[in-house]
């Protein structure tokens, strides 16, 4: 039996103003974790081979549900939900953090100000600013964890606007559907959220990571998107057209020629979503989208492709995938537009799984 | 002295290099050798700016600015911030095409233009190579030549084409007709070429790239030479085919090619949508520092299969970027690469 728990999204909030933390409004309550079955469904075949052993080993799911059957609104504020995915971010992945307590945000807020204080007095570079004071608000936004398994997100939204001053830097981390085994597994202290979002000066991305590393002990390390994930992103989004119209479909590629090659293949959303019909089989309540379908489908786009032009684009690198809906970098840029917040679960399921594949055992 | 002027002489300043400020001031013959003493060429531009402003007859400059910003134009051919250059073709030349030189043409051109548009301001220039610069600063009844946004057009007298910078729609026809009276021909077609580089355009259109057959040496590991000679067979097959479509040596440096697909879809043979009559919508854009080079390099190296499709090849055969392919109506069959088409 799965409960759908609250969305939970630890984040993280620097904005210039007074160096006073901004108390967290939400009260935040831990889910103890069970150890019971949860209903994710257990993968049969690996189709993603990391390369390196990671603390998902070889297992991944060859299906996902689909984006429409996630309705976030009806769990979560929305504006909640918008404010927290509007825009570009950097993706990183995160090892699990020691002896992280939801409890203990306020204290976490006032920690990480003196830090970036003490590190700009050492001459650390900071951009402007934070001349004038700055504040740091850890906060939670409750609502979704999937499972019982998913710690709970905390998120980078605490007063939501109330203060009216624009952040500097915003940040976030969560665990969406994570691998229940591998959650499971985790020795009591430690919380895992291993996909890590942020936003900002590269200078203050790299102080909060510090700052982490140290209180948490834990590491950080970039998480790019490989083809298959952005095989995924490009098939779940056209899978969205009829409900929220993507108006185009957009791949690139890079050819590794002298000088190098971008190719961007622009595809006209209808007969996108056409194609993506003809091999995605729509199979009732719970719908599901394999790992063959979309194989099929961008495997139909490469040959329309190849037939025109007679060039092998697997010979290059699958570098972005974009519609009105988001778009997403391999380098690791995703950029979420919250029209219609009901595939962000899959999304954010899609990036906790890369996560957590890319996280070093 | 008046906003417009001021304004293009501001935007001369500032993209001159300080060191040749004084060279080219100098050259405009406008300022007393005192004038031009009391300038000091190491302040900064905005008041470098405001001194030379202060001192400078307005009519003297007006002519002057104009025929330098034509050579700085040309000096920065090359600046990707200089916006698009669109080339068009001459067609049917009258008998007396060949004969018309420079002067002959500037003043046909100025007169046919201002025959048809009122308050036009059009300056020209003869370059050593040949190319004729024409900059033409566009007014109307209301309003007073506009030197901000300047056409530029540039012709080589005795070839067909001509490239254009920055017309808008409204004065297009204009231009049009100027040229084609002006050239001593009967029409002008828009060629489907348009790139930032002036140079990568005319060097395609005009076939000024070696077309000189170089041997390509490859090196291998020491294996077996039956497999040795194959290779070395295959990869100068490839070799020969890519310089065969694109050309040898250095190439024209053109950064995009844009193709409108509006084929039947011919993606996996085994999907339904291989049988509708629905065509499967798209562009494709290709770009790079040098998409001529990168392509014959996707040929040369077996990233693309021959034999070349004439989709990549008619870029340099037609000398065109811009491309619109149908399916072919007659004979088509599934695993035909259909012919481009206008």
């Amino acid at each position: 039996k799965k409960n759908m728990l609250d969305f939970f999204i630890l984040g993280l909030f620097i904005s210039p103003g007074s160096a006073v933390n901004t108390p967290v409004r939400r009260p935040v309550t831990r889910r103890s974790k069970s150890y019971g079955r949860s209903c994710v469904e257990p993968p049969s075949l690996f189709w993603q081979t990391p390369g390196h052993l990671t603390t998902l080993g070889h297992r991944i799911p060859t299906s996902r549900r689909a984006a429409k059957s996630h309705n976030i609104t009806e769990k979560v504020d929305p504006e909640q939900v918008a404010l927290l995915l509007d825009g570009e971010w950097k993706l990183s992945y995160v090892t699990p953090l020691f002896l992280f307590r939801h409890t203990q945000l306020k204290l976490y807020s006032k920690r990480l100000a003196a830090f970036i204080i003490a590190e700009k007095q050492q001459g650390v570079a900071v951009e402007v600013g934070l001349e004038a004071g700055f504040r740091v608000s850890f906060s939670a936004v409750l609502g979704m964890a999937e499972t019982e398994e998913d710690a709970e997100t905390i998120s980078s939204r605490p007063v939501f606007g109330a203060d009216g001053s624009k952040p500097v830097w915003q940040g976030w981390l969560t665990c969406v559907n994570g691998d229940p085994e591998y959650l499971r597994s985790l020795p009591p202290d430690f919380t895992s959220l291993p996909l890590f979002c942020s936003r900002g000066a590269e200078s203050l991305s790299a102080l909060v990571k510090s700052w982490f590393q140290r209180t948490f002990d834990c590491s950080f390390g970039a998480l790019g998107l490989s083809s298959s994930t952005l095989h995924w992103l490009a098939a779940l989004w056209t899978g969205c057209h009829p409900a929220a119209g993507i108006r185009y479909l957009k791949l690139g590629w890079t050819m590794p020629t002298q000088p190098p090659l971008d190719i961007e293949y622009s595809v006209d959303p209808q007969d996108a979503w056409e194609l993506w019909n003809s091999v995605h089989k729509e199979d009732g309540a719970d719908e599901r989208i394999s790992v063959d379908e979309v194989q099929s489908f961008i495997n139909g786009l490469e040959t329309h492709f190849f037939r025109h032009f007679k060039i092998y684009l697997s010979s290059g690198t699958l570098t972005k995938v974009s519609t009105a809906l988001g778009s997403a970098h391999h380098h690791g840029k995703i950029k979420v537009i919250t029209i219609n917040s009901d595939y962000i679960s899959t999304v954010l399921t899609l990036l906790t799984e890369c996560a957590l594949l890319k996280t070093p055992v | 002295m008046d906003e417009q002027a001021r304004s293009i002489l501001q935007r001369i300043i500032k993209k001159t290099p300080s060191k040749r400020l004084e060279t080219i001031i100098r050259s405009w013959n406008c300022l007393s050798e005192d004038q031009l003493h009391s300038l000091n060429y190491s302040q900064p531009k905005w008041l470098f700016l405001e001194n030379l402003v202060s001192r400078c007859e307005v009519r003297l400059f007006n002519g002057n600015v104009t025929k330098t910003e034509i050579k700085l134009y040309k000096n920065h051919i090359h600046n990707p911030n200089q916006g698009t250059w669109h080339a068009c073709q001459l067609f049917q030349a009258e008998d007396d095409a060949l004969s018309v030189h420079f002067t002959q043409f500037r003043e046909s051109f100025i007169a046919h233009l201002e025959d048809v548009v009122q308050h036009v301001s059009v300056g020209m220039k003869k370059l050593e190579d040949g190319a004729i610069w024409v900059r033409i600063a566009w007014g109307d009844n209301f309003r007073k030549p506009n030197h901000l946004k300047p056409t530029y057009l540039v012709h080589y007298l005795q070839s067909s084409y001509v490239f254009i910078h920055n017309v808008t729609p409204k004065h297009r026809p204009f231009l049009y007709q100027a040229l084609v009276l002006a050239t001593r021909h009967v029409s002008i077609k828009e060629c489907h070429l348009s790139s930032r580089s002036l140079t990568a355009m005319r060097d395609l259109l005009m076939k000024q790239y070696q077309q000189v057959v170089f041997l390509v040496l490859n090196i291998f590991p020491n294996t077996d030479p039956n497999i040795e000679r194959e290779h070395a067979e295959s990869s100068e097959g490839r070799h020969q085919m890519a310089c065969e479509a694109f050309g040898c040596g250095v190439l024209p440096k053109l950064e995009t090619a844009v193709y409108k697909l509006e084929t039947r879809y011919r993606g996996n043979s085994n999907n339904t949508l291989n049988d509708g009559d629905e065509l499967f919508r798209g562009v494709v854009k290709f770009s790079s520092k040098n998409i001529l080079e990168s392509l014959r390099h996707c040929v040369s190296t077996g990233m693309a299969e021959g034999p070349v499709t004439p989709l990549l090849s008619s870029i340099t055969q037609k000398g065109r970027n811009y491309f619109v392919i149908t399916d072919k109506v007659s004979g088509a069959t599934a695993s035909q690469t259909p012919a481009p088409k206008a």
